[in-house]
């Protein structure tokens, strides 16, 4: 019998063993994950500490019994600790375990900050949901937390440690928080809703130290704005793609230190794939290789790679990055890119903004939605957006980023078809009239190229 | 990894922060809440030659020589990005995403859809021709 073997059981390691196994039964599927649990949200794991998911019981999906009653293989709190090609083997627990085809869903760690105090006990990475549970008791003895980084995770824990009623600080050296997705001009209704929970923003400001006591746990943070007392510290910097295990073996990686794969999720090693966090995807618009997709990205390359070994043919797409996020109590997302991203590679585009309602205007509830589309200068094809504000944004986000995939302008936004029903959806589509506005600047030659 | 794929990530790493930081820095002056983001000491080259440089090339260049670096991604084809092409299913998709065989022909007794009138006001037409950037 055929060998698969999958490391890792995160979204892309159970995504790809259950789809192989269904696909092909006769093949003997192995999932070694160095975890207790699997088929857990992560994600999930900000709100519970927030209080707004009520145990970290709700995240669980399935149970380990449960794949192997599907007839999976699972080795759970194992650890690979080698992958050797030429013999086609693993190791586990000094024991080799032989394979036909291997798929490395090895994830991500988090970067860790790179200050003097960096190894002290209290410093919390959000990631094992079983340390999450054990944090989680610790908070209810903590009063202050330091936040270190504010990318989505940071930006979720702060919200949910303060609305735990928890004093928040927290740091980052951006000018404004998300800087990485967001553009400037919706900073302010997200700090205001971060603050309004209570948190204490730090922004342009630089972690120099972390300071412990006798005990050695962190008990505060030294920073170029002061110093912040703290019974803890959640980082949240940078995801790392857990490449140890490939690069050791030989698999070759790209220009952002992920596993490279072509679109069938295949390595630079025969009968070796890999999906998820472990590796790059180019991004539609430019086939530049990134980094730090999401679980839905994960699970979906997972699937394809199950396709592809099990004898089908399935390509992933490269990626137009829908993206969304409740930050305090502001809904924003986007995809693609916002200006900021797209000065930063420096590629022109014209702007489409509009302001429009989530309900009919009489209807209560109804609240404003505002979006911003960069489309191409000279076709004025979409090339990225942003949009905050509201019900929808999850929706109108992953819409737009297929429409731009399949090349849609700002024509077709300008005079698309949309829903009008009173407690959902108002005459006009905020998307259409920012499309229409930029149509307007157009025929009066205000649509400004930026660069 | 060998010396040219660090060099490589070194590169793109590099890069990517100053160009960034750059925009981060102009994108945000005068917007509300924000302040200017820290800046580390160091990295005179990449503010003062690589930014300026970089950004007065036109995109095209730009793409280029990312190609020519290997800077992007190599055995991926993007979807075609022109409206109005259909989807069609992958050459070996499972039977049930297989073609329909065709509908027989309409009968010619069916009523054909009334025509549209001349008069009706037609709806803004698209342009024929890509509009020019203003």
């Amino acid at each position: 019998m055929e060998r698969v073997i999958v490391i890792g059981g995160g979204g892309a390691g159970t995504a790809a063993a259950t789809i192989t196994k269904r696909l092909n039964p006769a093949l003997k599927v192995s999932v070694f994950t160095e975890f207790s649990d699997i088929a857990y949200s992560p994600c999930g794991i900000p709100f519970v500490h927030g209080r707004e998911i009520p145990t970290f019981e709700d995240l669980f999906l399935s149970t380990v019994e449960r794949y192997r009653e599907d007839g999976l293989d699972m080795r759970m709190e194992t650890v690979v600790t080698d992958i050797d090609l030429a013999r086609r083997t693993i190791t586990t627990k000094n024991q080799p375990e032989g394979f036909d085809q291997l798929i490395l869903c090895t994830g991500f760690y988090w970067e860790q900050p790179d200050v003097p105090g960096a190894n002290l006990d209290g410093l919390h990475y959000v990631k094992d949901i079983r340390k999450s549970m054990e944090f989680d008791k610790q908070l209810d003895s903590m009063k202050r937390i330091v936040v270190v980084g504010a990318g989505p995770v940071g930006v979720e824990m702060a919200g949910g440690l303060a609305h735990r009623g928890l004093q928040v600080d927290l740091v980052d050296e951006g000018p404004w928080v998300l800087d990485g997705i967001l553009d400037p001009d919706v900073a302010k209704p997200v700090h205001d809703s971060l603050q309004a929970r209570g948190v204490t923003l730090h922004l342009g400001t630089k972690v120099e130290s972390f300071e412990g006591n006798a005990d050695g746990h962190v008990s505060a943070v030294t920073t170029s704005d002061g110093v912040l007392e703290c019974d803890a510290v959640v980082t949240g910097l940078h995801k790392v793609p857990n490449t140890a295990l490939a690069e050791a073996a030989g698999v070759k990686l790209g220009t952002t230190g992920a596993v490279r794969v072509d679109d069938h999720m295949r390595t630079s090693a025969p009968g070796v794939w890999a999906a998820g966090d472990v590796v790059e995807i180019p991004h539609g618009l430019n086939m530049i290789p990134i980094v730090g997709l999401t679980g839905a990205h994960a699970y979906a390359q997972g699937r394809v790679a199950a396709v592809n070994i099990t004898g089908g043919e399935l390509a992933y797409d490269p990626v137009w990055v829908p993206w969304g996020m409740v930050a305090g109590d502001y809904t924003i997302g986007g995809f693609s890119m916002g200006e900021n991203l797209a000065r930063s590679i420096g590629i022109p585009y014209v702007l489409a903004k509009g302001v429009g309602i989530t309900k009919a205007r009489y209807y209560p509830g109804a609240e404003k939605t505002f979006v911003k589309l960069l489309a191409e200068p000279d076709t004025l094809r979409l090339i990225g957006g942003v949009i905050h504000g509201g019900e929808g944004v999850k929706e109108r986000c992953d819409f737009l980023a297929f429409a731009a995939k399949r090349g849609a302008t700002l024509y077709d936004l300008a005079y698309m078809e949309n829903i009008y029903s009173p407690p959902i959806g108002a005459l006009f589509e905020p998307i259409q009239i920012a499309a229409q506005n930029a149509l307007a600047a157009q025929r009066e030659n205000k649509l400004a190229v930026a660069t | 990894m060998s010396s040219v794929a660090d060099v490589k990530r070194n590169l793109r790493e590099r890069s990517e922060q100053h160009l960034r930081r750059a925009v981060l820095s102009e994108l945000g002056r005068g917007q509300p809440s924000t302040v200017q983001p820290y800046r580390p000491p160091g990295g005179l080259f990449w503010r003062m030659l690589f930014v300026p440089l970089y950004r007065r090339l036109p995109w095209s260049v730009k793409e280029r020589a990312m190609g020519m670096l290997g800077m992007t991604a190599k055995g991926w084809q993007p979807p075609a990005r022109t409206p109005g092409e259909p989807w069609r299913p992958p050459p070996a998709a499972a039977p049930a995403l297989e073609p329909r065989p065709a509908l027989e022909p309409r009968r010619a007794a069916e009523p054909a859809l009334e025509p549209r009138r001349a008069a009706e006001p037609a709806l803004e037409p698209r342009p024929a021709d890509p509009p020019a950037a203003a």
